[in-house]
């Protein structure tokens, strides 16, 4: 495989042909030999996994103790044991007193319909009795059981909601050059969720911006052994958040080749700190105050809320129906992380189960042997709205694998259609 | 939205940008002072300093600026002293010299002890063991890092008044103050996240303890 970095050559500036970034010689050239390489099955390199949850070290910043017991598990034990969260509650119903009637809102809650921000929105609205403003970013992929749960919750709840789509033509060139670069599309999706509800923050004159999960219940980016408030803010954006890239970055990125209004990329720029820090804002996740617990929290805004999960593709059907349901190329993404990273979202909700002691193990290995190794179907819309062929999308996501892992593009088998496939929005 | 007026000490020497960079980006108003007129709508003043003690006093004189900056100190106005500006709030500058300080807390400045620090100037990120809470350090824990660059430091005559202490083979008050007065021999402003709470919480202070 040639370079790893060695991104594709750009045709001359001026052009706005989303797939004419490519040489298609050079990048055909490149697949074909990659098909070689894939085609030989080189060993298939057995991951160093926790002994406890099955996280395999190509996990973002896992690190394995002598007992073989990942980061991510030993924090989780620190959350469980050591956080006084009876003192956590009472800090969040102080923060709340601080803000409640001073402003336009109370708080401005992020929202994306699933089951992290509906239970943030459904928490702060019945348990502390706020008036919020919510705030969504729509990322253009939206699902129909999510964008009916969302109506309804608006409506049960009785909230304020403002929604906000980008620019699609824009969308899908930022989905490929982050692909390109980074083998992660959602380049747009996590800077606009992240920056754009900031933006309406200073609109607002709203300083308290309530978000739902921690990332210390996913990752060791910020660890709850720390015992220190994840804050959302700027250093959180910049540390994972927009994959190591600014809008900034970007606009230099994309400028030779898409033609743009350097204003097309201010929902993905997160605003001056100064006029944040001038509002006195606080942008803090409820999982920082609240023991965080997906299960039962689905459970709670489905008998409260109606809330309905939905089928997610390469899932188990029936399982973990509740997780991810926002985007019609979620089963994309998590395609991309298998052959990335050799694990994808079964390992990862397999895991979560077996540090709550839901699951065994034996079991959870059959889920992740069963169903990790499938191509979504969702795959021929993606590679329609990116307008590049599949060898160019296996060549991209080859030249961003994270060691020691090999994909294996020989075991992939055809994955199932989602009920609502059919609805998504098609390109040709 | 905050009323505050932050007013930084200009002594034609040292780190007057990097702290107004850092009070800037927390949002807060601020202005250089440099006649006693620039006091008049100052709520909060910060005064910094890199180089020597004599020379620092000798241009605050030079300027007109000695009673204007006691007088703010003794308003009760929060007051910070950065570094040399921490020094320059003692009695008196280094042993066998003459040079009074500002005097707003008793104190006199030395030099660190070559026989125990290696090497002198101590530079570089080291802990503060704080000798109990003070509304400028409220949300930074004891034993933290800040960034130092000296070679003196300051000896408050009253062990009430040392609030916080380093150990770098001698150990040495690196915070002090008293009532409306803080000083601190690091910088926050080059002292990440643990130094801007810092600047944000003095910036935010009535000055009262």
């Amino acid at each position: 495989m040639s370079g790893i970095r060695d991104l594709p050559r750009r045709s001359e500036a001026g052009t706005s042909d989303v797939a004419s970034i490519f040489d298609a010689t050079t990048l055909n050239g490149r697949a074909e030999v990659d098909e070689q390489t894939s085609r030989r099955r080189l060993p298939v390199i057995d991951l160093v996994r926790c002994s406890r949850c099955g996280l395999p070290e190509t996990y973002e910043t896992i690190e394995f103790d002598s007992a073989g017991v990942c980061n991510i598990c030993r924090q989780r034990e620190f959350r469980d044991s050591s956080i006084d969260w009876n003192a956590r509650r009472a800090q969040l119903t102080e923060l709340v007193e601080q803000y409640r009637g001073r402003h336009e809102y109370d708080c401005i809650i992020p929202f994306s319909g699933g089951k992290d921000s509906t239970f943030t929105l459904y928490h702060m609205v019945k348990e502390l009795k706020v008036k919020p403003l919510v705030v969504q970013f729509n990322h253009g992929f939206m699902r129909p059981t999510l964008l009916s749960n969302n109506e309804r919750t608006f409506r049960i709840l009785g909230v304020d909601v403002l929604s906000f789509r980008p620019n699609w033509r824009v969308v899908k060139r930022l989905m490929l050059e982050t692909l390109v670069r980074k083998g992660d599309f959602c380049w747009h999706c996590h800077t606009g969720i992240y920056s754009y509800p900031m933006h309406v923050a200073l609109k607002y004159n709203t300083p308290l911006i309530i978000w739902g999960e921690p990332s210390s219940e996913y990752t060791a980016y910020y660890d709850y052994r720390d015992d220190v408030m994840e804050e959302v803010d700027e250093t959180r954006f910049n540390r994972f958040i927009n994959l190591g890239i600014t809008a900034e970055d970007m606009s230099g990125m994309i400028s030779g080749d898409f033609d743009f209004d350097p204003r097309d990329l201010a929902p993905y720029t997160y605003p001056p700190v100064r006029d944040l820090r001038r509002l006195k804002y606080r942008s803090v996740c409820l999982g920082s105050f609240i023991p965080w617990d997906t299960r039962t929290q689905a459970q709670i805004i489905h008998e409260e809320l109606g809330w309905e999960g939905d089928e997610v593709e390469n899932m188990p059907p029936g399982m973990y129906r509740y997780e991810k349901i926002e985007c019609w190329v979620q089963g994309v993404r998590d395609y991309i992380k298998f052959l990335k990273r050799g694990y994808h979202r079964v390992t990862q909700m397999t895991a979560l189960d077996l540090r709550n002691g839901r699951i065994e193990k034996a079991d959870a290995d059959a889920l992740v042997r069963e169903f990790e190794n499938r191509r979504p179907p969702s795959l021929d819309i993606f590679l329609e709205y990116l307008g590049i062929s599949e060898a160019e999308f296996n060549a991209i996501v080859l030249n961003t694998v994270v060691a020691p892992h090999r994909p294996d593009f020989e075991a992939i088998t055809p994955g199932d259609k989602t009920w609502d496939f059919d609805q998504w929005y098609r390109e040709k | 939205m905050t009323s505050a007026l932050v007013g930084i000490v200009n002594l034609q020497m040292g780190n007057l940008r990097s702290v107004s960079n850092a009070i800037d980006s927390l949002g807060f108003d601020h202005c250089l002072v440099e006649r006693p007129a620039d006091l008049i709508a100052v709520t909060h003043l910060v005064l910094p300093g890199v180089g020597s003690f004599h020379r620092a006093m000798e241009h605050m004189h030079s300027i007109g600026m000695y009673n204007p900056i006691r007088d703010f100190g003794a308003s009760g106005r929060p007051m910070l002293g950065l570094c040399l500006g921490m020094q320059l709030l003692g009695s008196s500058g280094e042993e066998g010299e003459s040079m009074a300080g500002l005097g707003l807390v008793p104190g006199e400045v030395r030099k660190l002890d070559s026989a125990s620090v290696e090497p002198i100037p101590h530079v570089g990120w080291n802990s503060v063991e704080l000798r109990g809470a003070h509304p400028v350090f409220r949300g930074v824990r004891t034993g933290v890092d800040f960034y130092f660059v000296h070679s003196y430091y300051f000896r408050p005559a009253n062990p009430d008044d040392a609030l916080g202490v380093t150990d770098c083979g001698e150990q040495f008050v690196s915070v002090a103050g008293r009532e409306n007065i803080i000083g601190l021999q690091f910088h926050p402003e080059k002292s990440q996240a643990n130094g801007l709470r810092l600047l944000d919480n003095f910036c935010g202070w009535d000055g009262r303890c």
